[in-house]
């Protein structure tokens, strides 16, 4: 039980500010990053007309999230932004599932992985928005549907980079949590195999198929 | 008239467990009630399959009356616990634990009553489909009882932690807050479960040829519901495991009991709203299975948006426990 | 313990914070929760116009949930302002 909330954080003073780094996950996410690199490279090399499976594997994962994109978003912007939403899911897939591997922790436990994914989602999705309909008619929204509305409008967005980030957190966490301490509880016979199935398995996949959708939908709603 | 410590803590567990049993008594009751029934009205409609119904009937509502049972046992336990060192940390963590179980057993409890009716009312629909029936029935029920299983867990781990040398100040006011946002934000969780689990089992009785694709959705989609009573799992445990300094101040106290207030609050509406997607989507895949992928994606998006409420509430307890 | 007025009014606004965002989040939860089930009919009765549907149903969903963003501010507001 011991290992609820224990960190290994690099500290460096910077200009009287100090700049944590939280070691576990950036090497998490190099393994993260490094598996789907591999992946991508295996699915990519030799390419025939009637593929392997690792390569029919790749162009499943690829097709599938094109598709997505193109329903939300129409075929124009889907040849833009298919390609960054189909990153965007298997790295969350991948990490949400490294949990399950012994000694590894989900990237996704950490709140600043999360938080970075949403305000990167944010940024994407305000600037496609500015981009397709001109600042003016972009900024005109926020003051819809009476001026005033001004500050609450603008903290809605803002609330929405919260609620896409917190969602993922809380739902790794949480389920980390629990699987450590029901493990604990039960001295870990029998129950955490499918502790490990549930949560990290399901609600991981699950939950980095809602945080990509979400993303498109974000993204969708700006552009049109 | 001077108390001592032993008699307070004594008070505190008597009343948490009559909480326990009290509160959780509501749920299940609700939930047979219900299928009884639907059990009822099917056997109206076709009595040459009331041995069938009846059967379904007692099969659903022994696991409807599971959150119940949790509720009995937490109880007993605190009727009989023996504090070896009695302090008044002790005494709010049992009855922290009486009230999170009893609030957690309610959404359970009722939810799961909803599969238990419509899989009865569906046999007299569809008597060929009775064992897919029974089967859905209880994997949705079984998933209900999961914010239950959660309120459980909460109240073992106050009732049995080693409770070391934390200050009473804010510390009373963190277990007591546990208590209460795990127990209040298991109750939509539970409830909405039991809505998509009811819809789906009226779902596969309509059109047992789609039963695959319905039994999905409704995992998918009672998995997403869950989600609400995790964030209130996630807070108790951070207001359980976090230590704090001892302070003399009330405010912080209170800071500690708000968060789980918030949390728990907070959970209940983005639960039951959670639950109602589910069921509609899960209610018309069954009716227009060819359009099954694209009902569950507007279910996912439709969930995860109305549970932001919820993630507010996250943050709002976060910054409660953190910040302040 | 001296319990002083400062605190007494601090506790209160940690209270009321918690009130605040824990009440308001029922009902955008639930009304959102309504929105999504409507949508899902809409779907399945004209499963074409999924692309348009989702999009009324997340304008209809924003609309209802400033009641819960309005809790939020004013929770913040408790908190930090106040």
């Amino acid at each position: 039980m011991g290992e609820l909330g224990k960190l290994h954080q690099l500290i460096i003073p910077f200009f009287g500010h100090n700049i944590t780094i939280n070691l576990e996950v950036v090497l998490m996410t190099w393994i993260v990053i490094s598996a789907l690199l591999l992946f991508g490279f295996i699915a990519g090399k030799n390419r025939e007309m009637l593929p392997r499976p690792i390569q029919a594997l790749g162009e499943l994962i690829v097709s599938q999230l094109y598709g997505l994109t193109e329903d939300a978003l129409g075929k124009e912007y889907a040849k833009t932004y298919s390609p960054l939403i189909c990153a965007l899911f298997i790295f969350l897939l991948f990490s949400n599932w490294l949990g399950i591997i012994p000694h590894l922790e989900e990237p996704t436990k950490d709140l600043n992985t999360t938080l970075g994914l949403g305000i990167m989602g944010f940024v994407i999705a305000h600037y496609a928005g500015i981009k397709s309909k001109g600042f003016k008619a972009y900024a005109k929204e926020y003051f819809q549907p009476i001026f005033f509305m001004m500050p609450l409008n603008l903290i809605g967005e803002i609330a929405k980079i919260v609620s896409i980030s917190f969602r993922l957190f809380g739902n790794i966490m949480g389920g980390s949590i629990i699987i450590l301490v029901v493990s604990h509880l039960v001295y870990s016979v029998a129950l955490p195999p499918f502790l490990y199935a549930f949560f990290g398995l399901f609600v991981g996949t699950i939950q980095a198929f809602v945080f990509t959708m979400l993303t498109v939908v974000y993204i969708s709603v700006q552009v049109k | 008239m001077t108390v001592d410590t032993q008699t307070i803590v004594s008070v505190a567990a008597y009343a948490g467990g009559g909480l326990a049993m009290g509160l959780g008594a509501i749920g299940a009751a609700i939930g047979e009630g219900y299928t009884a029934a639907r059990a009822n009205l099917a056997v109206s409609r076709s009595p040459e399959n009331s041995g069938e119904i009846f059967k379904n009937m007692l099969v659903g509502q022994a696991v409807a009356e599971s959150a119940s049972i949790f509720a009995l046992v937490i109880a007993i336990l605190l009727l009989f616990l023996d504090v070896p060192q009695p302090t008044l940390l002790k005494a709010a963590a049992l009855f922290a634990a009486g009230i999170s179980m009893g609030l957690g057993a309610i959404g359970s409890g009722v939810g799961s009553g909803y599969p238990g009716g419509e899989a009865c009312f569906g046999i007299s629909r569809q008597p060929a489909a009775a064992s897919q029936l029974t089967t859905n029935m209880l994997i949705g029920s079984a998933v209900c009882q999961t914010p239950a299983i959660f309120s459980m867990v909460v109240a073992l781990i106050l009732m049995f932690l080693n409770l070391g040398n934390s200050a009473v100040n804010p510390t009373w006011a963190a277990y007591l807050g546990a208590g209460i946002s795990m127990g209040l934000a298991a109750i939509g969780s539970g409830y909405g479960g039991g809505l998509a689990a009811g819809a789906s089992c009226a779902g596969i009785a309509r059109q047992p040829k789609t039963a695959a694709n319905v039994t999905t959705t409704m995992l998918v989609g009672q998995a997403v519901s869950q989600t609400p009573s995790i964030f209130g799992l996630l807070i108790s445990f951070i207001l359980m495991f976090k230590t704090f300094p001892a302070t003399g101040s009330i405010s912080a106290a209170m800071a500690l009991l708000a968060a789980g207030i918030c949390m728990g609050f907070g959970g209940i509406g983005p639960g039951i709203g959670n639950g109602m997607a589910a069921e509609g989507a899960v209610r018309w895949v069954a009716r227009n299975v060819e359009s099954a992928g694209d009902l569950m994606r507007i279910m996912l998006v439709g969930q995860a948006v109305s549970q932001s409420t919820a993630i507010y509430a996250m943050v709002v307890s976060l910054v409660l426990i953190f910040v302040l | 313990m001296a319990i002083e007025g400062v605190d007494i009014v601090k506790a209160a606004a940690f209270i009321g914070a918690g009130i605040s965002m824990g009440l308001g989040a029922i009902g955008p939860g639930v009304g959102e929760g309504m929105v999504a089930a409507k949508a899902c009919e809409a779907i399945g009765k004209n499963p074409k116009e999924a692309g348009l549907l989702t999009r009324t149903m997340l304008v209809g969903q924003a609309v209802s949930e400033s009641t819960g963003i309005y809790s939020l501010v004013i929770a913040l507001l408790l908190l930090f302002v106040v």
